[in-house]
């Protein structure tokens, strides 16, 4: 059995957090007397990664996976629990540690604006001590892999989002890192470079065989990239699986779009479709096609029945859109059974 | 490609790290071997290193050369800055050279305070830490967690701002002080214990002032407004470490203080070394308060960094 590259254990991070009333009272009251909450933004949570997985790491906003991530790449301290990458404490930040690993953040950059990025590269070759060679070689497979030559020589406060973030990713890959923790590379992105950026992830993953985890708000990043989903919401962890599994578990219902010769009303086909208290409901209604939402054990009786009984032109079942499973996570905070 | 890179950028292409060609490895050849984990390529010596402040010399060096890159844009700023710091030690310069007249004033006559501010001048210069006033910034604003990712240690990127910035600092420094000279005649009598011994103490003078000032801008790890401190010391530089009067001059308990205190040990000091203004007792005392001094803003700053990054890491940046 190949051994995990990252191992999370009962990992718990708490922050202490200042509060007060607002008002210019409390605010004297809070000089002299601090008053503090706890906010638990990770809670127990366990997993691995084998070398080589592309994980995505999803939840909704303040899930707490910026908090795994950064304990991780070992810019947080956990309150409880341990992790192990790669046999380190990430935390200890030892420098044979760091020279491992990478992280790009979507929000931050460490790109120096007033210079073009081949100079930036330079340096972060440098610091990381990148034998000359192999910087160049590497250097030159990312700039062809992101199709980015025209940018290397143009100061980066020129670049637009897009572009700086493909600098970023060169920045963080540049000295090969085994493990890449990747915190929402697409944010604000328009879809076709999201598009890019993620064929270049992928690429770049089945070529070097790099551990990734990925943390992002688009969905379609995380259908594209990782066939292996961790869920957290409310600092717990609720799924560890394939997304499709998390498709199936979640969402116990599918979709069926119908399309009918001549009008029919609403009553007409639910009246059609349900039998035996078998649950039908209608969720859209327009230009003679209706999609109807059933639970994923009746559909292929409602199906039958469906072509049965009503002048069906055209008939499909779909899984409900990963968008729409993924927000009735988010609201609900659980995974149903 | 490099080449061609090389060729599109000719405005600055003199002050790009250089490279010779034999590091160009010719094309990409085998592209799945390019991209391969790189635990099979590191050294025995990159794993050997592990604590927090390695020696990195690579790196340093490569920060300082981004730092000149960097600052060849913004030339005019950085001369504007020295300009501004020029200007007060030059209005004590003309007081003192005036009260001074044809007389003198505690042994210095006119050309010796303009000989003492003139070099006052340059080490001033020399010992000033404008990076010190952008570490409150860069922990305030986050800047810190990409700096704790690299495998070197942040205060690296101060040093090599430092360096750096003295290198640009004294192309516009020493030009204007020396037509300074020759305009406003100094009389400096040179000797050679002088000048070996103005050496180190110019050396120490910049590292204490450097690692002063970079423990109390640490205290941003703690309050949001830690540079309020930096302000406080550079007043007490003004007042104790030479810049208003040649610390002689200070009265009683001013000059007991600036003897004591660690800020004439930054500035005044050398400039009192070089100018010859210290018998050999005052040179070695001085010596050992500068060492002192900086063992302990050394200490004051090993305990403030660990200390910080720990709460860093505890509450999150």
């Amino acid at each position: 059995m190949i051994e995990s590259h990252i191992v999370v254990q009962n990992l718990s991070k708490t922050y202490r957090v200042p509060e007060r009333e607002p008002g210019l009272g409390a605010a004297l009251k809070s000089l002299v007397r601090r008053r503090f909450t706890d906010v638990d933004a990770v809670r127990e949570i366990s997993f691995t990664v084998a070398p080589g997985e592309f994980v995505g790491f999803i939840g909704p906003n303040g899930a707490g996976k910026t908090t795994t991530l950064k304990i991780l790449a070992g810019l947080l301290h956990p309150t409880g629990g341990e992790a192990r990458v790669m046999g380190f404490a990430p935390w200890e930040r030892r420098h044979d540690y760091l020279r491992r690993i990478s992280m790009v953040l979507g929000n931050k950059s460490q790109m120096l604006w007033d210079i073009p990025p081949l100079d930036s590269f330079r340096v972060l070759g440098e610091i990381y001590q990148v034998p000359p060679a192999q910087f160049q070689q590497t250097l030159d497979e990312l700039i062809e892999l992101l199709e980015m030559q025209e940018l290397l020589t143009k100061p980066v406060r020129n670049f637009s989002l897009g572009e700086r973030m493909k600098c970023e990713l060169v920045a963080g890959l540049l000295h090969r890192p085994d493990v890449l923790f990747l915190d929402e590379p697409t944010l604000g992105l328009d879809v076709s470079m999201q598009a890019r950026l993620r064929r270049f992830l992928a690429e770049y993953n089945r070529r070097s065989g790099v551990t990734v985890i990925l943390t992002s708000h688009y969905m379609a990043d995380v259908v594209a990239l990782c066939p292996r989903v961790i869920l957290i919401h409310h600092g717990q962890l609720l799924y560890d699986g394939a997304l499709q599994g998390l498709a199936e578990k979640l969402a116990p219902f599918k979709l069926i779009r119908l399309t009918l010769r001549n009008g029919h009303t609403e009553e007409e086909i639910l009246r059609a479709a349900q039998n035996d208290g078998e649950n039908a409901e209608v969720m859209e209604q327009e230009n003679g096609q209706v999609t109807l939402r059933v639970s994923r054990a009746a559909t292929p009786a409602i199906t039958a029945r469906l072509l049965n009984t009503l002048p069906v032109v055209d008939l499909s079942v779909e899984d409900p859109p990963i968008e729409a499973v993924i927000d009735q996570i988010y609201q609900e905070g659980k995974v149903e059974a | 490609m490099k080449q061609e890179a090389r060729g599109k950028r000719q405005e600055s292409a003199d002050q790009r790290i250089s490279e010779s060609a034999d590091q160009r490895v010719s094309g990409s050849t085998d592209q799945c071997s390019v991209l391969s984990p790189p635990s099979s390529v590191l050294s025995p010596q990159h794993s050997a290193l592990s604590t927090s402040f390695n020696i990195n010399l690579r790196g340093g060096w490569a920060l300082i050369k981004k730092t000149w890159l960097m600052w060849v844009q913004h030339r005019s700023f950085f001369f504007l800055l020295a300009f501004g710091w020029m200007i007060p030690p030059l209005i004590y310069l003309f007081v003192w050279a005036t009260a001074a007249g044809g007389a003198s004033i505690g042994g210095l006559t006119r050309g010796g305070f303009v000989a003492y501010y003139l070099v006052l001048i340059l080490v001033n210069q020399l010992t000033y830490s404008q990076t010190n006033w952008t570490v409150g910034d860069t922990i305030r604003y986050g800047g810190m967690n990409s700096l704790l990712l690299r495998p070197l240690s942040p205060v690296f990127d101060a040093l090599s701002s430092e360096v750096a910035g003295k290198v640009v600092y004294m192309l516009f420094v020493i030009p204007v002080t020396a037509v300074l000279a020759l305009i406003l005649r100094p009389e400096l009598h040179l000797t050679l214990t002088n000048t070996l011994a103005f050496i180190p103490a110019l050396a120490l003078a910049w590292a204490l002032r450097f690692f002063w000032g970079y423990w109390l801008a640490l205290l941003a790890f703690w309050a949001t407004r830690a540079d309020a401190l930096l302000a406080l010391q550079d007043a007490l530089i003004f007042l104790l470490a030479g810049q208003v009067a040649p610390t002689a001059l200070l009265p009683g308990v001013l000059r007991q203080a600036s003897h004591f205190l660690p800020f004439r040990y930054m500035v005044g000091f050398p400039v009192e070394v070089l100018t010859g203004q210290l018998d050999a007792a005052g040179l070695l005392a001085g010596f050992a308060a500068q060492v002192a001094w900086l063992a302990v803003a050394v200490a004051l700053f090993a305990v403030m960094w660990h200390a910080g990054v720990k709460r860093y890491s505890a509450v999150g940046g």
